[in-house]
C-alpha cells in the first residue's frame, strides 16, 4: 500500500481526534454546573472562591494554559471523576460498562452482516422475485423502526407472555455461585432478545444497501463478460457480483458505527442491559457531565478509528483509490 | 412594442409553458410509483390529525382530566386502553402526532437551510472555502450525533432560556429541534455540493459569468434552481430521520412530559414497565405511528429521489 495514502489517512484521523478533544474542552466550559458556574454562587466567601479557582487551575488563562492541561490529562487517560459513582475516575466507570456493550454490538454486527448481506444480495440478484419483494419490504419497515420499538414487542411476546427469556438484565441473581458453563448459559439466555433487537435493526439497512450495490454491479462490463463465458448463475453472483458489491459495504459499515452505538443505547435501556447505553441514561438523569463527556470522547474516537480502518481496508481491497 | 420586448414576452410565455409541462410530467411519473402514492396517502392522513387533534379526540388529557382506570386494556370506552395515569391512549397518541410532526418539521427546515446553503457555497466557490467547509462537514459526519445531542441539550436550554416558545412548542422541545439541526446538516451539505459541482460546469453558468453576473446572483438564479429538485427529495428524506431522531431523543428522556410526543409516550411506557407487564396497548399505538410516518416519508422520499435526482434515475 502506498505510504502517502497511509500517511494522509492517519494524519486526518489524528487531526479529527484532536479537534474532538478541543470541542470536548470547550463544551465542558459551557456546561451548566461546571466549575466556572459554581464560582457564581453568592454564598461563597472570596477565600473559598480563590481556593477553588486554584484547585481547578481556573486562575490561569483559558487558552493556552487550561487547554494544554486538559489535553495532557486526556492523553494520560485522566477524564476527571464521576459525580454519580462516588467520585470514581470516569475512565474506570466507563471501563466497567464497556464489555456488555462490546458483546452486544459485536455479535449484533456479526449476525446482521451475515444475514443482511445475504438477503440484500439475493434480492438484488433476483430483482422483483419473492426474496426481493418480501425481504426488501421487511427491510424498509425494519429500517423505519427505532431499536427500542423493535425491542419492546419482543419483550411482550417472548418474555411477558411466553416466558421463554428473561425481561431484563444480563445475568440472574446469585448466578456467580454457579459453575462457569451455567454462567455462560445464563448470560446467553439474557442476551437472546437484546441481540435479536440490535441485529434486526441493522439487517434492514444492510440489506437495502447491499441490494442496490448488487444492482449496480449488474450493469458492469465484467458481468457481461462473465455471462458470455457461460459460467453458472450462482457463480456469477458468488465470484463476480458479490465481491465487488462488498467494497462500498466496508465504508458503510464503518460510518454506521456511530448510529449502531446510538441504537444500542436505546436497546440497552429497554432490556436494562448493563452497558454504555444504560450508563449514558444514568449519567443524563444524574447530570453526571464528566461521564457523558468521557462517553462522547470514547465513542467519537471509536468512530474515527472505524473509519480509518475502513479507509485502509478499502485501499487494500481496491488499489484505484490509493492516490 | 419594440421587437426586443415582444421577444422577451414570448420567451417568458415559453418558459411558463415548459414549467407547466414539467409539473404535469412530474405528477404523472409520481402517480405511477405505487410506493410513493401509498406513502403520500399516509402522510396526508397524519398531517390532518396533526393539524387539528382536538377535532378528533378533544383536548389533551392530563393526570387531573384522565377519564379511565390506570393501565386498563382496550374497552368500548377506551378503544386503545389507558396509561398508568388513566389517560386515554387514543387521545395521547393523536395529540402526540402534532408534537412529533411539528418537531420533525422544524428540525427538517433547519437541517435543509443549513445543509443547502453550505453545500451551494462550498460547491460553487470551490478552493479554500470549499476545503474548509468540507473539513467541517466531514468532522460533523463522524461525530456520534447521539451522545453529542445529549451533551448539547442542557447547554442550548441554558442559552435560549426555559421560557422560550415557537409554534406552541416549549423550550425543552426547541432544544431537540436545534440539536437535530446541528447534528444532521452535514449529509445534506455533501449531497448538494456534489450536484453543484456538476451544475457549475454547465454552459449557462459560464455565460452568466461572462456577462458580468455576480457570484451571489449566479448561485441564486442559476445554481439554486438546478439543485432545487435534489433539495426537495432530500427534505422529505430528512423529515423521516428527524421524526426518527426526535422519537429516540424523547425516549431516552430529553422530551417534555407536558407535551408528549410519541417518543415521550414510549418513554413513560418504559418507565412504567409496560413491556414486562405485557401492557401492549400502551406501546403499540405510538410505536405503530412512528413506524408508519418514518416509513411513509422514506417511501415518498425515495420515489421523489428517483424521479427528480438525475444521478439516481440513471442507475435504473
Amino acid at each position: 500500500m502506498g505510504s502517502r495514502y497511509l500517511g494522509r489517512k492517519l494524519g486526518q484521523a489524528v487531526l479529527t481526534i484532536l479537534a474532538i478533544v478541543v470541542l470536548n474542552f470547550l463544551l465542558f466550559r459551557a456546561m451548566p454546573g461546571s466549575p466556572e458556574r459554581l464560582l457564581r454562587n453568592p454564598h461563597m466567601s472570596s477565600e473559598q472562591l480563590a481556593a477553588i479557582r486554584e484547585r481547578w487551575g481556573l486562575d490561569r488563562p483559558l487558552i493556552p494554559d487550561q487547554l494544554v492541561d486538559y489535553l495532557t490529562a486526556t492523553a494520560r487517560g485522566d477524564l476527571g471523576v464521576s459525580i454519580k459513582f462516588q467520585n470514581r475516575p470516569v475512565f474506570d466507570v466507563i471501563s466497567d460498562f464497556l464489555p456488555p456493550t462490546v458483546l452486544l454490538i459485536g455479535l449484533g454486527e456479526l449476525v446482521s452482516i451475515i444475514v443482511g448481506l445475504t438477503i440484500g444480495a439475493y434480492a438484488g440478484w433476483r430483482r422483483g422475485g419473492i426474496v426481493d419483494k418480501v425481504g426488501t419490504g421487511a427491510s424498509l419497515i425494519l429500517y423505519s423502526m427505532p431499536y427500542f420499538v423493535i425491542g419492546m414487542p419482543l419483550i411482550i411476546i417472548f418474555a411477558a407472555e411466553l416466558h421463554w427469556f428473561p425481561t431484563s438484565g444480563m445475568s440472574s441473581v446469585g448466578i456467580s455461585r454457579e459453575s462457569l458453563p451455567e454462567q455462560v448459559f445464563d448470560i446467553g439466555r439474557h442476551l437472546v432478545l437484546p441481540l435479536t433487537t440490535v441485529a434486526l435493526g441493522l439487517i434492514g439497512s444492510y440489506s437495502i444497501i447491499m441490494r442496490s450495490a448488487i444492482l449496480e454491479t449488474r450493469s458492469e462490463d465484467y458481468m457481461t463478460t462473465a455471462r458470455a463465458k457461460g459460467i453458472s448463475d450462482s457463480r456469477q453472483l458468488r465470484s463476480h457480483a458479490f465481491p465487488n458489491a462488498l467494497l462500498p459495504m466496508v465504508t458503510i459499515i464503518a460510518i454506521n458505527l456511530g448510529y449502531v452505538v446510538a441504537g444500542a443505547i436505546t436497546a440497552e435501556i429497554v432490556f436494562n442491559w448493563p452497558g454504555l447505553g444504560t450508563l449514558t441514561v444514568t449519567a443524563l438523569q444524574e447530570r453526571d457531565y464528566p461521564v457523558l463527556q468521557g462517553l462522547f470522547l470514547l465513542l467519537s474516537i471509536a468512530v474515527v478509528m472505524a473509519n480509518l480502518i475502513a479507509d485502509l481496508l478499502y485501499g487494500f481491497l481496491d488499489p484505484r483509490v490509493r492516490t | 412594442m419594440s421587437v426586443a420586448a415582444v421577444t422577451v414576452a414570448s420567451a417568458r410565455r415559453e418558459a411558463w409553458r415548459l414549467r407547466l409541462r414539467g409539473a404535469r410530467d412530474f405528477g404523472r411519473r409520481f402517480l405511477r410509483r405505487r410506493d410513493g402514492v401509498i406513502g403520500l396517502a399516509i402522510l396526508v392522513a397524519f398531517a390532518v390529525i396533526a393539524f387539528a387533534p382536538e377535532a378528533f379526540v378533544g383536548p389533551l388529557q392530563t393526570a387531573t382530566t384522565a377519564t379511565g382506570l390506570p393501565l386498563d386494556p382496550p374497552t368500548g370506552a377506551h378503544l386503545m386502553g389507558t396509561d398508568e395515569l388513566g389517560r386515554d391512549m387514543l387521545n395521547l397518541t393523536v395529540h402526540g402526532a402534532r408534537i412529533s410532526m411539528t418537531i420533525g418539521f422544524l428540525a427538517t427546515i433547519i437541517t435543509i437551510l443549513f445543509g443547502a446553503a453550505i453545500g451551494i457555497l462550498a460547491g460553487y466557490l470551490g478552493g479554500t472555502v470549499d476545503g474548509m467547509l468540507m473539513r467541517l462537514t466531514d468532522f460533523f459526519l463522524v461525530l456520534p450525533t447521539f451522545v453529542l445531542a445529549i451533551i448539547l441539550a442542557p447547554i442550548i436550554l441554558e442559552l435560549i432560556g426555559t421560557d422560550a416558545e415557537i409554534l406552541g412548542i416549549k423550550a425543552t422541545l426547541i432544544v431537540i429541534v436545534i440539536v437535530i439541526g446541528i447534528t444532521s446538516w452535514a449529509t445534506t451539505a455533501r449531497i448538494i455540493r456534489s450536484q453543484v459541482l456538476s451544475v457549475k460546469e454547465r454552459m449557462f453558468v459560464d455565460r452568466a459569468r461572462v456577462i458580468g453576473t455576480g457570484s451571489g446572483r449566479i448561485m441564486r438564479r442559476h445554481i439554486f434552481p438546478n439543485v432545487v429538485n435534489l433539495i426537495v427529495a432530500q427534505t422529505v428524506l430528512t423529515f423521516a430521520t428527524a421524526v426518527f431522531t426526535e422519537t429516540t431523543l424523547s425516549f431516552i428522556g430529553l422530551g417534555d412530559p407536558f407535551q408528549p410526543s410519541w417518543g415521550e409516550i414510549l418513554n413513560s411506557a418504559q418507565a412504567t414497565g409496560a413491556p414486562g407487564l405485557g401492557a401492549w396497548w400502551y406501546i403499540l399505538p405510538p410505536a405503530l405511528c412512528v413506524v408508519l410516518v418514518v416509513l411513509a416519508f422514506t417511501l415518498v422520499g425515495n420515489a421523489l429521489d428517483d424521479i427528480l435526482n438525475p444521478k439516481s434515475s440513471q442507475r435504473r
